[in-house]
């Protein structure tokens, strides 16, 4: 069985504690705070496109299989809601270049779930983005396998 | 595209706000990087992501 992503931090981060507790509260709290399926679906597209592939099996089976497999070519699939077009194209500018976010991608979200929600949702995107980087880095340090 | 402060990125969950805070702190402590590469690469980090805390 497949070492968990919380394990395997657990196990490289050793004796640092109190970084091993915030680092879960902080991922935990970011699922609590956002719609968990528009989260899900970003979460695998960014780990699509950092080539995570353990983060993506784990969360492909999680959510709708329609959506997993359009996800991709979410722009002209039907199988997303205006609100969840929205927050993977916030989420694909966010990864590939987190300084240059147009400001319609940013508003379209916000328009949608106010001030707070947007700022919930980019708060979590960050700590399921930071995740995965981690989790793709120390593999390859720690482990020497595909992540 | 703006590089202003769209929103107030402190208006949101208070608890969320609360565990990021410390979990940059704890991160900022860690010793196996010297304290000047660290507090170079968090400038760098908060530039190129607009942040302005």
């Amino acid at each position: 069985m497949r070492e968990s992503t919380s394990d395997f931090f657990e196990r490289v981060l050793g004796g640092r504690t109190r970084v091993v507790k915030e680092l879960g509260n902080i991922h935990d709290l970011a699922w609590e705070v956002t719609d968990k399926e528009i989260l899900g679906l970003c979460k695998l597209r960014i780990a699509m496109i950092l080539g995570c592939e353990s983060e993506a099996k784990s969360m492909g089976k999680q959510l709708n299989s329609l959506k997993v497999s359009d996800l991709s070519q979410w722009p002209t699939s039907n199988h997303f809601s205006d609100l969840e077009k929205s927050c993977l194209r916030f989420t694909e500018e966010f990864i590939i270049d987190v300084a240059s976010i147009p400001d319609d991608s940013a508003f379209a979200i916000r328009d949608d779930l106010g001030d707070e929600g947007f700022v919930n949702f980019v708060n979590a995107l960050l700590v399921i983005e930071q995740r995965m980087r981690l989790l793709i880095v120390w593999q390859k340090m720690f482990e020497g396998v595909t992540v | 595209m703006s590089r202003s402060q769209r929103v107030d990125s402190t208006g949101f969950n208070s608890l969320f706000r609360e565990a990021l805070s410390r979990w940059q702190e704890e991160v900022v402590q860690l010793d196996l990087v010297d304290p000047v590469t660290t507090e170079m690469v968090r400038l760098r980090c908060a530039e190129h992501h607009d942040c302005h805390t």
